[in-house]
Protein backbone atom coordinates (compact mmCIF):
# COMPACT_ATOMS: atom_id res chain seq x y z
CA UNK A 1 0.00 0.00 0.00
CA UNK A 2 2.60 2.80 0.89
CA UNK A 3 4.31 1.77 -2.33
CA UNK A 4 1.19 2.46 -4.12
CA UNK A 5 0.63 6.25 -2.38
CA UNK A 6 4.43 6.45 -3.21
CA UNK A 7 3.44 6.12 -6.94
CA UNK A 8 0.46 7.65 -6.77
CA UNK A 9 2.19 10.78 -5.24
CA UNK A 10 4.66 10.95 -8.27
CA UNK A 11 1.76 11.65 -10.42
CA UNK A 12 -0.10 13.59 -8.18
CA UNK A 13 3.45 16.29 -7.79
CA UNK A 14 3.58 16.22 -11.73
CA UNK A 15 -0.22 16.93 -11.92
CA UNK A 16 0.27 19.62 -9.09
CA UNK A 17 3.86 21.26 -10.48
CA UNK A 18 2.58 22.52 -13.57
CA UNK A 19 1.50 26.26 -13.55
CA UNK A 20 -1.75 25.39 -15.81
CA UNK A 21 -3.63 23.60 -12.87
CA UNK A 22 -3.87 26.36 -11.17
CA UNK A 23 -4.65 28.52 -13.98
CA UNK A 24 -8.29 26.36 -13.94
CA UNK A 25 -8.55 27.37 -9.34
CA UNK A 26 -8.00 31.09 -10.75
CA UNK A 27 -10.51 30.86 -13.56
CA UNK A 28 -13.15 29.88 -11.41
CA UNK A 29 -12.38 32.74 -8.93
CA UNK A 30 -13.02 35.40 -11.99
CA UNK A 31 -15.70 33.60 -13.34
CA UNK A 32 -17.62 33.44 -9.91
CA UNK A 33 -17.05 36.27 -9.51
CA UNK A 34 -18.38 37.84 -13.16
CA UNK A 35 -21.27 35.70 -12.51
CA UNK A 36 -22.22 37.35 -9.09
CA UNK A 37 -22.13 40.59 -10.97
CA UNK A 38 -24.03 39.66 -13.86
CA UNK A 39 -26.68 37.92 -11.88
CA UNK A 40 -27.49 41.22 -9.74
CA UNK A 41 -27.18 43.57 -13.01
CA UNK A 42 -29.65 41.04 -15.01
CA UNK A 43 -32.02 41.56 -12.31
CA UNK A 44 -31.84 37.59 -11.03
CA UNK A 45 -32.01 39.04 -7.38
CA UNK A 46 -35.98 40.46 -8.24
CA UNK A 47 -36.87 36.85 -9.43
CA UNK A 48 -35.48 34.92 -6.94
CA UNK A 49 -37.38 37.15 -4.25
CA UNK A 50 -40.30 36.73 -6.57
CA UNK A 51 -39.93 33.02 -6.43
CA UNK A 52 -39.25 32.77 -2.66
CA UNK A 53 -42.11 35.62 -1.48
CA UNK A 54 -44.23 33.59 -3.45
CA UNK A 55 -43.91 30.46 -1.38
CA UNK A 56 -44.91 32.58 1.73
CA UNK A 57 -41.31 32.57 2.77
CA UNK A 58 -38.80 35.77 3.84
CA UNK A 59 -36.59 36.97 1.04
CA UNK A 60 -33.86 38.35 3.24
CA UNK A 61 -33.68 35.42 4.84
CA UNK A 62 -33.57 32.53 2.28
CA UNK A 63 -31.49 34.66 -0.32
CA UNK A 64 -28.59 33.85 1.81
CA UNK A 65 -24.98 32.68 1.11
CA UNK A 66 -25.81 29.23 0.87
CA UNK A 67 -28.42 30.18 -2.03
CA UNK A 68 -26.01 32.12 -4.09
CA UNK A 69 -23.75 29.93 -3.52
CA UNK A 70 -25.47 27.24 -5.48
CA UNK A 71 -26.73 29.76 -7.93
CA UNK A 72 -23.08 30.27 -9.23
CA UNK A 73 -21.69 26.70 -8.53
CA UNK A 74 -24.61 24.86 -11.04
CA UNK A 75 -23.65 27.88 -13.45
CA UNK A 76 -19.95 27.57 -13.03
CA UNK A 77 -19.33 24.22 -13.42
CA UNK A 78 -21.88 24.16 -16.59
CA UNK A 79 -19.77 26.73 -18.20
CA UNK A 80 -15.80 26.01 -17.38
CA UNK A 81 -16.18 22.82 -14.64
CA UNK A 82 -16.31 20.39 -18.07
CA UNK A 83 -13.96 21.92 -19.67
CA UNK A 84 -11.21 22.21 -17.02
CA UNK A 85 -12.13 18.46 -16.40
CA UNK A 86 -11.46 17.47 -19.99
CA UNK A 87 -8.70 18.84 -20.50
CA UNK A 88 -7.07 17.72 -17.41
CA UNK A 89 -8.21 13.89 -18.13
CA UNK A 90 -7.70 14.45 -21.78
CA UNK A 91 -4.06 15.32 -20.98
CA UNK A 92 -3.00 12.77 -18.87
CA UNK A 93 -2.50 9.65 -21.00
CA UNK A 94 -2.31 10.76 -24.50
CA UNK A 95 -0.15 14.43 -23.29
CA UNK A 96 2.08 12.15 -21.93
CA UNK A 97 2.56 9.45 -24.92
CA UNK A 98 3.13 12.65 -27.47
CA UNK A 99 6.19 13.95 -24.94
CA UNK A 100 8.19 10.46 -25.15
CA UNK A 101 7.31 9.85 -21.48
CA UNK A 102 6.74 6.39 -21.44
CA UNK A 103 9.56 5.58 -22.50
CA UNK A 104 11.05 6.55 -19.57
CA UNK A 105 8.31 5.40 -16.71
CA UNK A 106 7.99 1.85 -18.54
CA UNK A 107 11.25 1.17 -19.08
CA UNK A 108 10.71 0.92 -14.80
CA UNK A 109 9.30 -2.93 -13.60
CA UNK A 110 5.76 -1.14 -13.29
CA UNK A 111 3.12 -2.58 -15.38
CA UNK A 112 0.90 -0.42 -17.79
CA UNK A 113 -2.45 -1.40 -15.99
CA UNK A 114 -1.07 0.23 -12.77
CA UNK A 115 0.44 3.24 -14.16
CA UNK A 116 -3.05 4.28 -16.01
CA UNK A 117 -4.87 3.30 -12.57
CA UNK A 118 -2.71 5.62 -11.11
CA UNK A 119 -3.26 8.30 -13.59
CA UNK A 120 -6.85 7.47 -13.47
CA UNK A 121 -6.79 8.14 -9.84
CA UNK A 122 -5.15 11.21 -10.00
CA UNK A 123 -7.76 12.55 -12.90
CA UNK A 124 -10.71 11.65 -10.43
CA UNK A 125 -8.59 13.37 -7.45
CA UNK A 126 -8.66 16.50 -9.76
CA UNK A 127 -12.25 15.96 -10.24
CA UNK A 128 -13.16 16.32 -6.93
CA UNK A 129 -10.55 19.11 -5.79
CA UNK A 130 -11.86 21.08 -8.54
CA UNK A 131 -15.46 20.76 -7.19
CA UNK A 132 -15.08 21.66 -4.01
CA UNK A 133 -12.74 24.22 -4.89
CA UNK A 134 -15.61 25.88 -6.93
CA UNK A 135 -18.61 24.64 -4.15
CA UNK A 136 -16.43 26.45 -1.26
CA UNK A 137 -15.13 29.15 -3.09
CA UNK A 138 -18.41 30.30 -4.32
CA UNK A 139 -19.93 29.79 -0.25
CA UNK A 140 -16.97 32.64 0.37
CA UNK A 141 -18.01 34.67 -1.95
CA UNK A 142 -21.87 34.23 -1.10
CA UNK A 143 -20.88 34.91 2.16
CA UNK A 144 -19.12 38.05 1.41
CA UNK A 145 -22.03 39.35 -0.41
CA UNK A 146 -25.07 38.09 1.71
CA UNK A 147 -22.84 37.58 5.24
CA UNK A 148 -22.84 34.43 7.48
CA UNK A 149 -25.82 32.90 8.59
CA UNK A 150 -29.48 32.67 7.26
CA UNK A 151 -31.88 29.95 5.02
CA UNK A 152 -31.23 27.95 2.13
CA UNK A 153 -33.25 27.63 -0.99
CA UNK A 154 -32.41 24.93 -3.38
CA UNK A 155 -33.83 25.01 -6.87
CA UNK A 156 -33.76 22.96 -9.50
CA UNK A 157 -36.25 22.97 -12.48
CA UNK A 158 -34.91 20.02 -14.25
CA UNK A 159 -35.50 17.77 -11.49
CA UNK A 160 -38.25 19.68 -10.35
CA UNK A 161 -37.00 20.86 -7.35
CA UNK A 162 -38.10 23.35 -4.71
CA UNK A 163 -36.93 23.06 -0.93
CA UNK A 164 -36.16 25.82 1.68
CA UNK A 165 -33.80 25.08 4.60
CA UNK A 166 -32.30 26.42 7.76
CA UNK A 167 -28.49 27.50 8.08
CA UNK A 168 -26.97 24.27 9.56
CA UNK A 169 -29.14 21.39 7.69
CA UNK A 170 -28.78 24.18 4.46
CA UNK A 171 -24.89 23.43 4.96
CA UNK A 172 -24.98 19.63 5.28
CA UNK A 173 -27.13 19.68 2.31
CA UNK A 174 -25.15 21.94 0.14
CA UNK A 175 -21.71 19.97 1.16
CA UNK A 176 -23.73 16.54 0.32
CA UNK A 177 -24.80 18.20 -3.22
CA UNK A 178 -21.07 19.31 -4.05
CA UNK A 179 -19.86 16.13 -3.06
CA UNK A 180 -22.50 13.86 -5.45
CA UNK A 181 -21.24 16.68 -7.90
CA UNK A 182 -17.65 15.51 -7.89
CA UNK A 183 -19.13 12.57 -8.51
CA UNK A 184 -20.95 13.02 -11.33
CA UNK A 185 -18.49 14.90 -12.84
CA UNK A 186 -15.83 11.79 -12.72
CA UNK A 187 -17.82 10.71 -15.56
CA UNK A 188 -16.46 13.84 -17.80
CA UNK A 189 -13.37 12.76 -16.55
CA UNK A 190 -13.67 9.13 -17.04
CA UNK A 191 -14.82 9.79 -21.35
CA UNK A 192 -12.11 12.31 -21.80
CA UNK A 193 -9.63 9.50 -19.58
CA UNK A 194 -10.91 6.80 -22.18
CA UNK A 195 -10.08 8.85 -25.45
CA UNK A 196 -6.97 9.54 -23.95
CA UNK A 197 -5.46 6.00 -24.12
CA UNK A 198 -6.29 6.06 -27.73
CA UNK A 199 -3.37 6.60 -30.24
CA UNK A 200 -4.96 10.65 -30.54
CA UNK A 201 -3.80 13.59 -30.16
CA UNK A 202 -4.78 15.07 -26.12
CA UNK A 203 -6.21 17.90 -27.84
CA UNK A 204 -8.46 15.72 -29.86
CA UNK A 205 -9.42 13.60 -26.40
CA UNK A 206 -10.50 16.62 -24.84
CA UNK A 207 -12.50 17.67 -27.88
CA UNK A 208 -13.91 14.51 -28.03
CA UNK A 209 -15.14 14.34 -24.21
CA UNK A 210 -16.72 17.80 -24.37
CA UNK A 211 -18.60 16.76 -27.58
CA UNK A 212 -19.84 13.98 -26.21
CA UNK A 213 -21.40 15.49 -22.75
CA UNK A 214 -22.60 18.36 -24.88
CA UNK A 215 -24.41 16.14 -27.51
CA UNK A 216 -25.52 13.88 -24.14
CA UNK A 217 -27.04 17.40 -22.57
CA UNK A 218 -28.72 18.58 -25.96
CA UNK A 219 -30.45 15.31 -26.75
CA UNK A 220 -31.47 15.21 -23.06
CA UNK A 221 -33.32 18.15 -23.10
CA UNK A 222 -35.20 16.99 -26.69
CA UNK A 223 -38.31 15.72 -26.44
CA UNK A 224 -38.42 12.94 -28.70
CA UNK A 225 -35.45 11.62 -26.18
CA UNK A 226 -37.90 11.57 -23.18
CA UNK A 227 -38.48 8.15 -22.88
CA UNK A 228 -34.73 6.88 -23.69
CA UNK A 229 -33.06 9.67 -20.90
CA UNK A 230 -32.24 6.75 -19.02
CA UNK A 231 -29.54 6.38 -21.25
CA UNK A 232 -28.04 9.29 -20.96
CA UNK A 233 -25.03 10.19 -19.33
CA UNK A 234 -26.14 13.78 -18.77
CA UNK A 235 -29.55 12.73 -16.80
CA UNK A 236 -28.07 10.40 -14.30
CA UNK A 237 -25.24 13.12 -13.71
CA UNK A 238 -27.83 15.70 -13.07
CA UNK A 239 -29.14 14.18 -10.22
CA UNK A 240 -26.74 15.08 -8.05
CA UNK A 241 -29.39 18.15 -7.10
CA UNK A 242 -31.88 15.47 -6.07
CA UNK A 243 -29.63 15.18 -2.53
CA UNK A 244 -31.03 18.87 -2.17
CA UNK A 245 -34.74 17.47 -2.32
CA UNK A 246 -36.37 16.65 1.10
CA UNK A 247 -36.93 13.52 2.33
CA UNK A 248 -33.93 12.32 0.20
CA UNK A 249 -34.79 10.06 -3.24
CA UNK A 250 -32.01 7.27 -2.05
CA UNK A 251 -33.53 4.98 -4.98
CA UNK A 252 -33.47 7.35 -7.69
CA UNK A 253 -29.80 8.92 -6.26
CA UNK A 254 -28.04 5.19 -6.37
CA UNK A 255 -29.57 3.88 -9.53
CA UNK A 256 -27.77 7.16 -11.19
CA UNK A 257 -24.60 6.50 -9.40
CA UNK A 258 -24.83 2.97 -9.96
CA UNK A 259 -24.98 3.51 -14.18
CA UNK A 260 -22.23 5.95 -13.83
CA UNK A 261 -19.92 4.07 -11.83
CA UNK A 262 -20.12 1.54 -13.76
CA UNK A 263 -19.90 3.75 -16.96
CA UNK A 264 -16.52 5.24 -15.74
CA UNK A 265 -15.13 1.93 -14.67
CA UNK A 266 -15.99 0.06 -18.08
CA UNK A 267 -14.30 2.99 -19.66
CA UNK A 268 -11.41 2.60 -17.74
CA UNK A 269 -11.15 -1.14 -18.29
CA UNK A 270 -11.74 -0.43 -21.93
CA UNK A 271 -9.29 2.57 -22.22
CA UNK A 272 -6.48 0.18 -20.22
CA UNK A 273 -7.12 -2.62 -22.57
CA UNK A 274 -6.30 -0.05 -25.83
CA UNK A 275 -3.78 1.25 -24.54
CA UNK A 276 -1.88 -2.09 -23.51
CA UNK A 277 -2.38 -3.71 -27.00
CA UNK A 278 -0.30 -0.20 -28.32
CA UNK A 279 3.14 -0.55 -29.16
CA UNK A 280 5.00 2.60 -28.08
CA UNK A 281 8.00 3.52 -29.73
CA UNK A 282 8.56 7.13 -31.54
CA UNK B 1 25.90 -17.83 -18.84
CA UNK B 2 23.47 -15.51 -21.01
CA UNK B 3 21.91 -12.85 -18.72
CA UNK B 4 19.24 -11.65 -21.42
CA UNK B 5 18.34 -14.22 -24.11
CA UNK B 6 16.73 -13.02 -27.00
CA UNK B 7 14.86 -15.94 -29.05
CA UNK B 8 13.65 -15.70 -32.57
CA UNK B 9 12.18 -11.78 -32.89
CA UNK B 10 10.05 -11.18 -35.35
CA UNK B 11 7.62 -7.68 -35.64
CA UNK B 12 6.03 -5.94 -38.97
CA UNK B 13 4.68 -2.64 -38.03
CA UNK B 14 1.26 -2.32 -39.23
CA UNK B 15 1.29 -5.50 -40.73
CA UNK B 16 3.52 -4.35 -44.10
CA UNK B 17 6.96 -3.12 -43.38
CA UNK B 18 9.18 -6.08 -41.84
CA UNK B 19 10.98 -4.62 -38.66
CA UNK B 20 12.81 -7.60 -37.42
CA UNK B 21 12.87 -11.01 -39.14
CA UNK B 22 14.31 -13.80 -36.45
CA UNK B 23 16.29 -12.23 -34.55
CA UNK B 24 18.58 -14.16 -31.74
CA UNK B 25 21.08 -13.18 -29.72
CA UNK B 26 22.20 -13.71 -26.14
CA UNK B 27 24.10 -11.12 -23.64
CA UNK B 28 26.79 -12.81 -21.58
CA UNK B 29 26.87 -11.93 -17.86
CA UNK B 30 29.27 -8.51 -17.45
CA UNK B 31 29.99 -8.09 -21.43
CA UNK B 32 29.06 -5.36 -23.35
CA UNK B 33 27.20 -5.97 -26.86
CA UNK B 34 27.18 -3.14 -29.55
CA UNK B 35 24.12 -3.48 -31.53
CA UNK B 36 24.39 -1.94 -34.72
CA UNK B 37 22.50 -1.11 -37.98
CA UNK B 38 21.54 1.57 -40.17
CA UNK B 39 18.37 3.74 -39.41
CA UNK B 40 15.70 1.85 -39.28
CA UNK B 41 17.64 -1.43 -39.24
CA UNK B 42 15.73 -2.55 -36.29
CA UNK B 43 18.12 -1.77 -33.73
CA UNK B 44 15.35 0.42 -31.17
CA UNK B 45 12.79 -2.06 -32.15
CA UNK B 46 14.59 -4.79 -30.22
CA UNK B 47 15.17 -2.16 -27.24
CA UNK B 48 11.34 -1.75 -27.44
CA UNK B 49 10.51 -5.15 -27.36
CA UNK B 50 13.42 -5.97 -24.51
CA UNK B 51 11.13 -3.42 -22.15
CA UNK B 52 8.14 -4.48 -23.17
CA UNK B 53 7.46 -1.74 -24.98
CA UNK B 54 6.53 -3.23 -28.11
CA UNK B 55 4.80 -6.09 -28.54
CA UNK B 56 6.82 -8.83 -31.16
CA UNK B 57 5.00 -11.06 -33.49
CA UNK B 58 7.03 -14.48 -32.20
CA UNK B 59 9.71 -14.49 -30.16
CA UNK B 60 10.50 -13.54 -26.44
CA UNK B 61 13.27 -11.54 -24.38
CA UNK B 62 14.22 -13.17 -21.43
CA UNK B 63 16.26 -11.39 -18.82
CA UNK B 64 17.68 -13.06 -15.79
CA UNK B 65 15.33 -15.98 -16.07
CA UNK B 66 11.85 -13.91 -16.61
CA UNK B 67 10.13 -13.54 -19.63
CA UNK B 68 9.57 -9.50 -20.55
CA UNK B 69 6.43 -10.41 -22.46
CA UNK B 70 5.33 -12.69 -18.93
CA UNK B 71 6.74 -11.38 -16.40
CA UNK B 72 7.43 -7.83 -17.42
CA UNK B 73 8.15 -6.48 -13.28
CA UNK B 74 10.38 -9.33 -12.49
CA UNK B 75 12.83 -8.97 -15.73
CA UNK B 76 12.80 -5.56 -15.39
CA UNK B 77 13.31 -5.20 -12.10
CA UNK B 78 16.91 -6.47 -13.51
CA UNK B 79 17.61 -3.65 -15.81
CA UNK B 80 18.26 0.47 -16.19
CA UNK B 81 17.29 1.50 -19.24
CA UNK B 82 17.88 4.61 -21.73
CA UNK B 83 15.30 4.23 -24.69
CA UNK B 84 15.27 6.54 -27.53
CA UNK B 85 15.12 10.17 -26.57
CA UNK B 86 14.96 10.36 -22.68
CA UNK B 87 11.81 12.72 -21.90
CA UNK B 88 11.73 14.15 -18.59
CA UNK B 89 8.97 16.19 -17.06
CA UNK B 90 10.54 19.94 -17.87
CA UNK B 91 8.46 21.78 -15.48
CA UNK B 92 9.82 19.65 -12.32
CA UNK B 93 13.33 19.31 -11.33
CA UNK B 94 16.02 16.88 -11.92
CA UNK B 95 15.46 15.19 -8.53
CA UNK B 96 11.90 15.17 -8.70
CA UNK B 97 12.44 13.48 -11.96
CA UNK B 98 14.03 10.92 -10.25
CA UNK B 99 11.73 10.60 -7.44
CA UNK B 100 8.73 9.98 -9.60
CA UNK B 101 10.77 7.49 -11.72
CA UNK B 102 12.33 5.67 -9.23
CA UNK B 103 9.13 5.62 -7.22
CA UNK B 104 8.01 3.20 -10.23
CA UNK B 105 10.46 0.81 -8.91
CA UNK B 106 9.44 0.82 -5.62
CA UNK B 107 12.54 2.34 -4.38
CA UNK B 108 14.54 5.57 -2.98
CA UNK B 109 17.31 6.28 -1.07
CA UNK B 110 18.72 9.80 -1.08
CA UNK B 111 22.06 8.81 -0.55
CA UNK B 112 22.29 7.07 -3.33
CA UNK B 113 20.96 8.93 -5.45
CA UNK B 114 23.16 12.25 -4.68
CA UNK B 115 25.84 9.18 -5.00
CA UNK B 116 25.25 8.54 -9.00
CA UNK B 117 24.30 12.57 -9.03
CA UNK B 118 27.40 13.24 -8.60
CA UNK B 119 28.93 10.57 -10.52
CA UNK B 120 27.35 12.21 -13.53
CA UNK B 121 28.10 15.48 -12.21
CA UNK B 122 24.72 16.92 -11.92
CA UNK B 123 24.67 17.22 -8.14
CA UNK B 124 25.31 21.26 -7.82
CA UNK B 125 22.26 21.08 -10.65
CA UNK B 126 19.74 18.32 -8.77
CA UNK B 127 17.15 20.92 -7.94
CA UNK B 128 16.73 23.29 -11.34
CA UNK B 129 13.93 22.49 -13.33
CA UNK B 130 15.12 20.12 -16.55
CA UNK B 131 13.89 22.77 -18.89
CA UNK B 132 17.00 24.67 -17.94
CA UNK B 133 19.23 21.71 -18.81
CA UNK B 134 21.52 21.18 -21.64
CA UNK B 135 21.62 18.40 -24.12
CA UNK B 136 24.45 16.62 -22.69
CA UNK B 137 22.84 17.00 -19.19
CA UNK B 138 19.62 15.47 -20.17
CA UNK B 139 21.63 12.05 -21.40
CA UNK B 140 23.72 12.62 -17.98
CA UNK B 141 20.27 12.63 -16.15
CA UNK B 142 18.97 9.41 -18.69
CA UNK B 143 21.99 7.72 -17.63
CA UNK B 144 21.11 8.53 -14.01
CA UNK B 145 17.98 7.37 -13.62
CA UNK B 146 18.90 4.50 -15.72
CA UNK B 147 21.39 3.69 -12.45
CA UNK B 148 19.13 3.73 -9.81
CA UNK B 149 18.51 1.63 -8.77
CA UNK B 150 21.44 -0.10 -9.86
CA UNK B 151 20.82 -2.34 -12.21
CA UNK B 152 22.13 -5.46 -13.31
CA UNK B 153 22.19 -4.60 -17.06
CA UNK B 154 22.01 -1.79 -19.04
CA UNK B 155 20.16 -1.35 -22.36
CA UNK B 156 21.26 2.07 -24.17
CA UNK B 157 20.10 2.97 -27.25
CA UNK B 158 21.67 6.02 -29.02
CA UNK B 159 22.66 6.89 -25.37
CA UNK B 160 26.00 9.63 -27.40
CA UNK B 161 23.33 11.18 -29.42
CA UNK B 162 23.54 14.92 -29.78
CA UNK B 163 27.05 14.53 -27.18
CA UNK B 164 29.78 16.91 -27.84
CA UNK B 165 33.33 15.16 -28.43
CA UNK B 166 34.00 15.16 -24.68
CA UNK B 167 31.03 14.50 -23.51
CA UNK B 168 30.73 10.87 -25.44
CA UNK B 169 34.50 10.43 -24.40
CA UNK B 170 33.43 11.11 -20.46
CA UNK B 171 30.64 8.40 -21.59
CA UNK B 172 32.70 6.08 -22.77
CA UNK B 173 34.87 6.08 -20.01
CA UNK B 174 31.93 6.37 -17.58
CA UNK B 175 30.40 3.31 -19.26
CA UNK B 176 33.41 1.11 -18.77
CA UNK B 177 33.88 1.99 -15.09
CA UNK B 178 30.52 0.69 -14.49
CA UNK B 179 31.31 -2.38 -16.14
CA UNK B 180 34.69 -2.51 -13.88
CA UNK B 181 33.29 -2.12 -10.61
CA UNK B 182 30.04 -3.18 -10.89
CA UNK B 183 30.33 -6.55 -13.45
CA UNK B 184 27.58 -4.81 -15.10
CA UNK B 185 26.13 -6.15 -18.82
CA UNK B 186 25.41 -3.94 -21.11
CA UNK B 187 23.75 -3.82 -24.31
CA UNK B 188 24.60 -0.71 -26.15
CA UNK B 189 22.47 0.25 -29.32
CA UNK B 190 24.45 2.49 -31.54
CA UNK B 191 25.39 3.57 -35.23
CA UNK B 192 28.48 4.77 -34.24
CA UNK B 193 31.04 2.35 -35.55
CA UNK B 194 33.83 4.11 -33.45
CA UNK B 195 31.76 3.90 -30.34
CA UNK B 196 31.20 0.40 -30.24
CA UNK B 197 34.17 -0.55 -31.61
CA UNK B 198 35.88 0.69 -28.23
CA UNK B 199 33.71 -0.46 -25.71
CA UNK B 200 32.32 -3.12 -26.91
CA UNK B 201 33.73 -6.81 -26.81
CA UNK B 202 31.26 -8.89 -29.22
CA UNK B 203 28.65 -6.80 -31.43
CA UNK B 204 25.38 -7.63 -33.52
CA UNK B 205 24.67 -6.33 -36.99
CA UNK B 206 21.25 -5.86 -37.99
CA UNK B 207 20.35 -4.91 -41.71
CA UNK B 208 16.84 -4.67 -42.61
CA UNK B 209 15.46 -6.21 -39.58
CA UNK B 210 17.81 -9.29 -40.04
CA UNK B 211 20.96 -10.65 -37.89
CA UNK B 212 23.94 -10.62 -40.77
CA UNK B 213 26.63 -11.11 -37.79
CA UNK B 214 27.19 -11.73 -34.74
CA UNK B 215 30.75 -12.38 -33.15
CA UNK B 216 33.26 -10.26 -31.82
CA UNK B 217 34.26 -6.51 -32.48
CA UNK B 218 36.92 -7.14 -35.56
CA UNK B 219 39.51 -4.57 -34.03
CA UNK B 220 39.87 -6.34 -30.60
CA UNK B 221 40.12 -10.07 -32.65
CA UNK B 222 43.58 -10.89 -32.82
CA UNK B 223 44.18 -12.10 -36.94
CA UNK B 224 47.42 -12.86 -37.05
CA UNK B 225 47.26 -14.58 -40.23
CA UNK B 226 46.02 -11.25 -42.16
CA UNK B 227 49.12 -9.53 -43.87
CA UNK B 228 49.15 -6.29 -45.81
CA UNK B 229 52.27 -5.94 -48.25
CA UNK B 230 53.44 -2.97 -50.11
CA UNK B 231 55.60 -3.74 -53.11
CA UNK B 232 56.22 -3.24 -56.94
CA UNK B 233 55.94 -7.20 -57.67
CA UNK B 234 52.50 -7.32 -56.36
CA UNK B 235 52.04 -9.82 -58.97
CA UNK B 236 54.89 -12.26 -58.02
CA UNK B 237 54.11 -11.83 -55.01
CA UNK B 238 50.54 -13.29 -54.99
CA UNK B 239 52.31 -15.99 -57.26
CA UNK B 240 54.26 -17.10 -54.35
CA UNK B 241 51.93 -16.37 -51.38
CA UNK B 242 49.28 -18.71 -53.50
CA UNK B 243 51.99 -21.41 -54.01
CA UNK B 244 52.26 -21.56 -49.78
CA UNK B 245 48.25 -22.06 -49.69
CA UNK B 246 47.92 -18.37 -48.85
CA UNK B 247 44.52 -16.47 -49.89
CA UNK B 248 44.55 -13.02 -51.30
CA UNK B 249 41.47 -11.08 -50.25
CA UNK B 250 42.74 -8.00 -51.61
CA UNK B 251 45.05 -6.41 -53.59
CA UNK B 252 47.54 -6.04 -50.85
CA UNK B 253 46.36 -8.53 -48.41
CA UNK B 254 47.71 -11.56 -47.87
CA UNK B 255 45.47 -14.20 -45.72
CA UNK B 256 48.20 -17.05 -44.55
CA UNK B 257 47.05 -21.17 -44.45
CA UNK B 258 47.22 -21.97 -40.41
CA UNK B 259 50.77 -23.73 -40.72
CA UNK B 260 52.50 -20.42 -42.20
CA UNK B 261 53.85 -17.92 -39.60
CA UNK B 262 54.17 -14.25 -40.92
CA UNK B 263 57.83 -14.08 -40.98
CA UNK B 264 58.00 -17.23 -42.83
CA UNK B 265 56.65 -15.45 -45.37
CA UNK B 266 58.04 -12.30 -45.80
CA UNK B 267 61.58 -14.58 -46.05
CA UNK B 268 59.47 -16.83 -48.87
CA UNK B 269 58.72 -13.38 -50.51
CA UNK B 270 62.44 -12.12 -50.23
CA UNK B 271 63.90 -15.64 -51.27
CA UNK B 272 61.11 -14.84 -54.03
CA UNK B 273 62.97 -11.74 -55.44
CA UNK B 274 60.12 -9.86 -54.22
CA UNK B 275 61.03 -6.18 -53.24
CA UNK B 276 59.27 -5.59 -50.47
CA UNK B 277 58.72 -2.07 -49.04
CA UNK B 278 55.96 -2.94 -46.15
CA UNK B 279 55.13 -6.09 -44.52
CA UNK B 280 52.84 -5.70 -41.77
CA UNK B 281 50.30 -7.50 -39.73
CA UNK B 282 46.72 -6.47 -40.95
CA UNK B 283 44.03 -5.48 -38.52
CA UNK B 284 40.61 -5.32 -39.48
CA UNK B 285 37.85 -2.32 -38.40
CA UNK B 286 34.88 -2.76 -37.31
CA UNK B 287 34.45 -0.14 -40.46
CA UNK B 288 35.52 -2.35 -42.75
CA UNK B 289 33.06 -5.13 -41.32
CA UNK B 290 30.22 -3.07 -41.44
CA UNK B 291 30.69 -1.79 -44.91
CA UNK B 292 31.24 -5.33 -46.11
CA UNK B 293 27.91 -6.77 -44.46
CA UNK B 294 25.73 -3.99 -44.96
CA UNK B 295 26.79 -3.11 -48.59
Amino acid sequence: MSLFLQQWMGELIKLFARRRTYIGFGAFILLETALLIMFRIRGGEKWFEKIISGQGRAFEHYYSALTLALIVLAFSVLILGALYIALVSGDIVAKENEDGHYRLLLSRPVSRLRLLFLKYLTCLCYTVVLIQFISWSAFLLGVLVRGWGGGFFAMAPEVGLMTFYEWGPGMERFALGSLFLSFSMMTVSSVAFFLSCLPIKPAAATIGALSYILIDMILRNMELMESYKHLLLTAHMGNWTRILADPIPWAVIIRSYTVLTAMCASLFIVGTAIFEARDLKS
Amino acid sequence: MALIEIRNLSKRWNSERLALDDVSFDLRQGEILGLLGHNGAGKSTVLGISLGMVRPDSGGVTIAGHSVQQERGKALRQVGAIYEAAAFYDYLTAWQNLRVLCSLSGWWDEVEVKRVLKLVNLHQRAHHKTRTFSHGMRQRLALAQALLPLPKCLLLDEPTDGLDPEGIREFREFVLRLRADFGMTILLNSHLLVEVEQMCDRCVILKQGKKIYEGPVPSQEKKRGVYQLQSPDMAKAHEIAARAGAMVPSGDLIELPPHVLGHEMLRLLVEGGVRVDAWQQHKPTLEELYMGLTK
